[in-house]
């Protein structure tokens, strides 16, 4: 199986996370491909929401934006940013909360924006936009990125957005009214999942012809393991390949064809 | 903020010189690729206002020119963002090597922040932030908020954001008349906040309308002119970025900003010197960087997507 398949499948995993009728707070980058997967292939009827206002669009392939008029087409409402994030997100209406980031640590906190130290960065990144707002208040969570040693430190620099903070009673001790989300982060690689118990991240499934060696190889952070052992990520269908290549994102925005 | 019924039709030029000073608190407009309000951030430049104070949600490139050409002592905002294009490169640098001051929240806080100013209220509160670096990180922001328990139940923590009211906005949008009327089409982020939060609001638009056309249909008026000071006319004021129902963002200009952005140094010099000061007004520069042809194909496809 090629590194390109393993990137196909991870969009195709996380897709998998939503549900029809869900509806999903989309930030940028993968999750607004792996949602517009969703909406093409199982869940015609999840509403799709993002951060600039935008509500419900039969997204047009491939945006490259949460501004992008491609995100606009047939929505059902282009509101503010409160309409989105405020009252559908921190009014608790969100299902499922979709991002991504440049660190993720075991806690399934997640940092976009410093590496380094905050007040003498090494490498500056963007910063939050929604994605705080988003980790804070969704039910469920998805993070998706592509698998390297770096992104998946045992502790972020920086906390931007919260998993389970410090441990299983983290977001209840911060205050956060979502305080036992579902926490999946969904890579090139494999599935974690965070466990309610410990607050930490297990590996869940692993993707065909990669083993728990080479995940332990390219993660920051301890490797647990359930007893039952780790799934392995269903195949994709050749449907799956095919929409995902002529429908989602045919030019290869963000995938290599 | 002017609350008389007049024309406020004027130039871009005008605009700044009469609405935006040296250390002002200036609210961005638009967002990432999306109706960021490049002309005006032009005209600042060109008029060298300096220690300014940038607050918004997503900062884009709009953002990224007045830290590039040295403007900026300080932002607050959610992101210094192009997405798919990269972050704001001259931002970053400048963050990196600790010539600028930054303050860093979640989007929803900033336009809570900006909400609050709109309504005359002292803060707003939100449960965002709370368990991460954003509120707890070296107190850089601590003097924008205050965590406390909700009133009306024990152990819930909450945030109280102080409310924020920049001294001037500048946004882009599709129309506008001539009392300051505007419509904005498409996503609206956090603008009307911002906007009513605001002293000072200078607009510029794809169109000037008739006031007739806003009161038949006044559901689609998204700022009442008594919180707008100028209106100016500016076609292809977002490029660029996209403007909803007129043209798609220019990924081939954006791309050359931020490589120049990237390298920094005589690169970006040049492009400023270029496109900016050697510029008298924005369309100049429009006729600099784009040819009728390109103008076509941008405005085409933005047709496309609209069918």
């Amino acid at each position: 199986m090629s590194d390109k398949i393993h990137e196909y499948l991870m969009v195709i995993e996380a897709a998998r996370y939503i549900s029809d009728g869900d509806v999903v707070l989309v930030g940028t980058g993968l999750p607004m491909v792996a949602s517009l997967f969703a909406q093409k292939n199982h869940a015609p009827n999840m509403c799709y929401v993002v951060e600039s206002g935008l509500i419900g669009p039969e997204v047009i392939p491939t945006p490259v934006s949460v501004s992008d008029p491609r995100v606009m087409n047939k929505a059902i409402n282009h509101g503010t940013l409160i309409s989105a994030l405020g009252e559908i997100l921190h009014r608790g209406l969100a299902d499922v909360g979709f991002i991504s980031g440049a660190q993720i640590d075991q806690y399934a906190n997640v940092n976009s924006t410093v590496i380094g130290d905050y007040n003498n960065p090494k490498v500056r990144l963007p910063g939050s936009g929604g994605a705080n707002d988003i980790a804070t208040h969704s039910r469920k969570i998805l993070i998706i990125a592509r698998h390297e040693k770096r992104r998946f430190p045992e502790k972020c620099d920086y906390i931007t957005s919260p998993g389970y903070i410090d441990g299983p009673d983290g977001r209840k001790k911060a205050g956060l009214h979502v305080y036992d989300p579902d926490i999946n982060v969904i890579t090139d690689q494999c599935v974690f999942e965070i466990d309610k118990k410990t607050g930490k991240l297990f590996l869940a499934k692993i993707m065909p012809d990669v083993t728990i060696e080479d995940v332990k190889n390219n993660t920051g952070f301890e490797i647990i393991i359930s007893n039952s052992g780790p799934e392995v990520v269903l195949q994709p269908t050749q449907n799956e390949i095919s929409l995902l290549n002529n429908e989602v994102d045919p030019t290869g925005v963000y995938l290599k064809h | 903020m002017d609350r008389k019924f007049i024309e406020k039709v004027m130039t871009a030029s005008e605009a700044v010189e009469q609405f935006v000073s040296s250390g002002s608190i200036v609210g961005i407009g638009g967002q990432t690729i999306g109706r960021c309000s490049m002309a005006l951030a032009h005209e600042i430049v060109r008029q060298n206002k300096q220690n300014l104070i940038l607050v918004g949600c997503s900062m884009s490139i709009s953002m990224d020119l007045m830290v590039g050409a040295g403007l900026v002592s300080r932002t607050e905002c959610g992101t210094g963002n192009v997405e798919s294009f990269g972050a704001t490169m001259r931002w970053r640098r400048a963050v990196e090597e600790g010539k600028l001051e930054v303050r860093d929240f979640s989007h929803l806080s900033m336009a809570f922040r900006f909400l609050a100013g709109s309504l005359g209220l002292p803060f707003m509160p939100t449960k965002s932030m709370l368990g991460t670096d954003l509120i707890s990180e070296s107190g850089v922001n601590s003097d924008s908020y205050i965590v406390m328990d909700n009133p009306w139940q024990n152990n819930d923590p909450v945030v109280l954001l102080k409310a924020l009211n920049p001294d001037v906005s500048i946004i882009h949008a599709q129309k506008a008349d001539k009392y300051g009327n505007v419509v904005i089409e498409g996503f609206k982020t956090h603008e009307i906040e911002m906007a009513k939060a605001s002293t000072h609001v200078l607009v510029t638009c794809e169109e000037i309308i008739d006031s007739d056309e806003i009161r038949s249909d006044p559901s689609l008026t998204t700022i009442p002119y008594i919180y707008v000071d100028a209106v100016i006319l500016q076609k292809w004021g977002g490029y660029p970025t996209s403007v909803y129902h007129h043209y798609v963002h220019d990924a081939d200009h954006i791309s050359l900003y931020q490589k120049v952005a990237r390298v920094g140094g005589m690169e970006y010099q040049k492009y400023l010197d270029d496109y900016v000061y050697g510029c008298k007004n924005f369309d100049e520069y429009l006729s600099k960087v784009l040819d009728s042809s390109s103008k076509n194909s941008l405005i085409q496809e933005m047709d496309s997507l609209l069918e």
